[in-house]
């Protein structure tokens, strides 16, 4: 699963603990890094992911459907699940504020065997670590 | 004349530091089924 994962475009670099079953995912700086795409990656390589954390920094942006969302590259922006942490940001929307959070991004349903992998990730923040 | 080129200067270099702390940090998985 390592060598699927760091072949993955954007991952610099992957480090896997058999004993926590955690893998920790260092992004190049290109920006390139797809989580989705990471998603089923872990997937094809025959492990099921039931938790997906992200720490990302980016501004604040309403999307299409006027839902908030942090903007981490030009062309690749993440939906908020609502929360009272999302809430909170929702004054910066539009502004150059940037927002560094920690979210989690998937989270296997509880009794479902297998992943939804087709639907969008939302983004539940979980702490929003620093505004600048 | 050079005023409103250095301000748009400024314009521009702020817009692409911005644009460049924009990113993706870390990710990290915690994943069953692995051997």
């Amino acid at each position: 699963m390592k060598q699927h994962l760091g072949r993955q475009s954007g991952v610099q670099n992957v480090e896997v603990s058999l004993r926590d079953g955690k893998v920790d995912v260092t992004p190049k700086e290109d920006g390139q890094i797809n989580p989705a795409q990471l998603l089923k990656a872990t997937y094809d390589s025959g492990v099921t992911a039931a938790e997906m954390d992200m720490t990302a920094c980016g501004k604040i942006v309403k999307d299409s459907s006027g839902s908030l969302a942090l903007q981490v590259a030009p062309n690749r922006s993440f939906a908020f699940a609502p929360n009272e942490l999302s809430k909170g940001l929702e004054s910066l929307a539009g502004t150059q504020t940037i927002v560094t959070v920690l979210g989690q991004l998937y989270k296997k349903p509880a009794g479902k065997k297998k992943a939804d992998l087709a639907a969008p990730l939302k983004l539940l923040i979980l702490e929003v670590q620093k505004k600048e | 004349m050079n005023r409103k080129y250095l301000a748009m200067l400024v314009m521009f270099g702020s817009l692409l530091i911005s644009a460049a702390q924009a990113q993706i940090k870390h990710i990290e998985m915690r994943v069953e089924g692995m051997t």
